[in-house]
């Protein structure tokens, strides 16, 4: 399998493979192992640009080593590319949301080699089409995602873990949302766990435990149940989508699943249609085909296409 | 081109004749956003009230191959709705209904006519509010928010709109309707949604927005620190950033900018500063707590000279106040100004400050510099004479600091949108291949280049053209709309 190590080099095999009417699918026919590099980190801007190659543990690791970190942790541990283009994210979803939200700027490399930028590398930026967010869950079917900037975020100096098991997961979840906690990440073990991080410094997080104790119960527990839900999640075989307010009938129907209640989110055992929420079949058709428009204007010969 | 009688009794008929306006006199309210100096007169101002309405406008428009612009509040400030001479103004004035509150779900869902302050209205009581705000905010429309991605001093913590958008009714070039996302996040496939928000009305009609609002913090505070100079105060930005603090707003004003709110409104900042820092911090209290003092340790550390503290609502509103009028007090120390709107990594914001000190001095007019330091993000102020003929001198200084920004790494524009304004600037940060990219995605959405045409992607005939000097615009010299 060819792995490309610049831009020139993933221009020149998707010209090639476009020119040729030939398939070059991202991931299996091409891939971007050698195109790993961080390009640059600027601690002081919280910002980083990387190649979208790189793992997000490699990544990770690296901003670590100044105090800062970029706030995805899917199960796995995919290259950054991939996080965009297969729109991944964990539990830190719920105060840092997903990939769309830390995007800063993208190159891509077009199906037929064309390289093209947008956005930037600053944290404040409104000029041109966010192609950025656009490629979020392409699942590779637009372009070639070569280079990422992102926004950053300070490690925590303390975090904590409150692990709350009750029949009464929706009025739990419910108190938790309507306080002024603002815990980094809020998920539901279904059935009958609620699992809460508090980040912060080590008072804030000391004193929003307690509070949060005081408001729903539960124990304090160990950093280990969000590597049980990040697992869950990466063997969920469905995904249910659907109002934030609609937890109580969501978890009914369910047996077992990882749930995000802010995103409305839910990783299921079962199989499962995702997608939930109501819509009109010719609207969806009409989205269908705004999507299948953009897809030819990015590549008309079909050069990635599955 | 002249619109047919036909087309417009088409329109007269589709909603109501009292709102279609043809009248000229009428016709020029629209002729220009808060960027007063790009001005059309429109042929034709519709004013729709729904949805099907919108899109029985835009299937005619197509149909004739009519371009069409659409309009909230006019506060813009880079020209994005500025009619198409000769084509259809599409005014969402009349779609002003809050049409959910679903706190359950945190979700409010709103026509594109709602001004954006209400949405925080209408759920204030339960303790909520929405986060983007731009300081227009009590007449600047949730349409216009999404169609600029507006920010507002809150967005260095809370984001931007497109972070607080998750689903949108959007009329398409051609009069289809698509529905993207919803009250759930993360539909399948590309996220569109992300695309259109801050895509300047350039790839279709948003009738219908679903918004996120957030919980209110258990805390506020606002500090304020006097420094002698810029540089003192960058220090202490970086140094609060360093601390791993994230503030939800740090704003810089210079001694210019200081000493024109003082003259305009007197908000007592500390005498003789050269720099003033606005921090204001929100959240869980004890970590409120905890991070005030931080920021007044490193504040003082860098050599803050005077540092004010506020946590109830009166006196935080007494340290915004000169923050908030130092556009309008501009008016105290100049006949004309000219506001730029650029953005720097945020490390690179004392060198770019020193390089647009040198620029004014080379130039011979003063600048004013206010700005939302923890995003980098610069409002310079040049100050000119139209009448003594510096119009042209400030409008190469405002350029020349353009330059500045994107030497150090940044982008044109942070809030304001390209639109007329800087659509001739683009080649300055993107490269034709990336601009030519962006006119494949606009194609997609709109093949025949009727909606807004002539916005955000520089075309040749667009570019010869010099636009005409800033004048204040009405809303503004009122006092409701204020540059930020």
């Amino acid at each position: 399998m060819p792995s490309v190590s610049s831009l020139r080099e993933a221009s020149e095999t998707l010209a090639a493979a476009h020119v040729a009417g030939r398939r070059c699918r991202i991931g299996e026919d091409l891939t971007t192992d050698g195109l790993d590099g961080i390009l640059e980190h600027e601690a002081g801007d919280l910002t980083c640009t990387v190649e979208a190659g790189i793992r997000l543990s490699v990544l990770n690791a690296a901003l670590a080593r100044h105090g800062q970190r970029l706030s995805l942790d899917p199960p796995g541990d995919a290259t950054i590319g991939a996080v965009l283009a297969r729109n991944l994210s964990g539990p830190l979803r719920h105060r840092f949301g997903a990939p769309r939200d830390l995007v800063l700027g993208v190159t891509l490399v077009l199906a037929d080699g064309t390289i093209a930028s947008a956005g930037g590398k600053v944290v404040k930026n409104v000029a041109g089409y966010d192609l950025g967010r656009l490629v979020c869950g392409s699942q590779g079917r637009l372009a070639l995602i070569a280079r990422v900037s992102f926004r950053l975020h300070p490690l925590p100096k303390a975090a904590r873990t409150l692990l709350v098991e009750t029949d009464e997961v929706p009025a739990a979840v419910a108190a938790l949302l309507r306080s002024q906690l603002q815990p980094s990440a809020l998920d539901v073990l279904h059935p009958g766990r609620v699992a809460v991080l508090l980040e912060g410094s080590e008072r804030a997080v000391d004193a929003q435990l307690a509070a949060a104790r005081g408001l729903v119960g539960g124990d304090e527990t160990g950093p280990e149940v969000w590597e049980e839900s990040r697992m869950r999640q990466g063997g969920a075989r469905g995904r249910v989508r659907f109002a934030p307010g609609d937890l109580a009938d969501v978890l009914a129907g369910l047996s077992e699943a990882v749930v995000r209640p802010s995103a409305g989110v839910a990783y299921t055992l079962e199989e499962l249609p995702s997608g939930s929420e109501p819509q009109s079949a010719d609207a969806a058709d009409a989205v269908q085909r705004l999507s299948e428009r953009i897809r030819l204007a990015f590549d008309p010969n079909g050069v990635l296409a599955p | 081109m002249s619109l047919t009688a036909a087309f417009v009794a088409e329109l007269q008929e589709a909603l109501g004749a009292e709102h279609v306006i043809t009248e000229p006199e009428q016709l020029r309210v629209y002729e220009c956003d808060g960027l007063t100096g790009h001005r059309a007169v429109p042929e034709l101002v519709v004013l729709p009230h729904s949805t099907e309405e919108v899109q029985a406008v835009v299937r005619a428009c197509h149909r004739e191959r009519v371009p069409f612009v659409a309009r909230g509040a006019g506060t813009g400030l880079s020209g994005g709705a500025t009619p198409v001479a000769g084509g259809v103004v599409v005014s969402l004035a009349r779609m002003n209904r809050i049409l959910e509150v679903d706190l359950e779900s945190r979700r409010v869902v709103v026509e594109p006519g709602v001004a954006n302050l209400d949405v925080t209205r209408a759920v204030a009581e339960e303790g909520f509010f929405y986060a983007p705000d731009p300081s227009s905010q009590q007449v600047c429309t949730i349409g216009g928010n999404v169609a600029e991605n507006s920010g507002g001093a809150h967005c260095l913590k809370y984001g931007f709109t497109v972070h607080h958008v998750t689903g949108l009714t959007l009329v398409l070039p051609d009069g289809e309707v698509v529905e993207l996302g919803g009250k759930a996040l993360d539909p399948d496939g590309p996220d569109l949604l992300g695309v259109v928000v801050g895509s300047e009305g350039t790839l279709g009609i948003v009738t219908r927005i679903t918004l996120r609002v957030v919980r209110s913090p258990e805390a506020v505070r606002t500090l304020l620190a006097g420094f002698e100079t810029t540089d003192a105060a960058g220090a202490a930005v970086s140094g609060i950033i360093a601390a791993g603090i994230l503030p939800s707003a740090i704003e810089m004003m210079d001694r210019l900018t200081i000493e024109a709110a003082e003259l305009a409104v007197a908000p007592g900042y500390p005498e003789g500063a050269g720099a003033v820092l606005l921090v204001e911090l929100d959240g869980v209290a004890a970590q409120v707590e905890e991070d005030a003092a931080e920021v007044e340790r490193i504040c003082r550390e860098c050599g803050a000279f005077e540092f004010r503290a506020a946590a109830d609502e009166a006196s935080r509103a007494l340290l915004w106040k000169g923050r908030k009028s130092a556009f309008a007090a501009m008016g105290r120390v100049a006949t004309d100004y000219y506001v730029q709107d650029g953005v720097v990594p945020r490390t690179r914001l004392p060198e770019v400050l020193r390089r647009i000190e040198e620029l004014s001095r080379s130039h011979g007019l003063r600048v004013g510099n206010v700005f939302h330091a923890g995003d980098g993000n610069l409002h310079p102020l040049v100050l000119y004479d139209a009448e003594q003929g510096e119009t042209e001198r400030a409008r190469e200084l405002a350029e020349a600091i353009l330059d500045a920004c994107l030497d150090a790494g940044g982008s044109l524009t942070g809030e304001h949108g390209v639109g007329m304004d800087k659509a001739c600037s683009m080649p300055r940060m993107f490269s034709e291949r990336d601009l030519e990219v962006f006119g494949r995605l606009r194609r997609a959405f709109d093949p025949e280049g009727l909606c807004n045409p002539g916005k955000v992607i520089p075309t040749p005939r667009l570019c010869g053209e010099v636009p005409g000097p800033y004048r204040v615009h009405a809303l503004e010299r009122i006092g409701v709309a204020e540059r930020l």
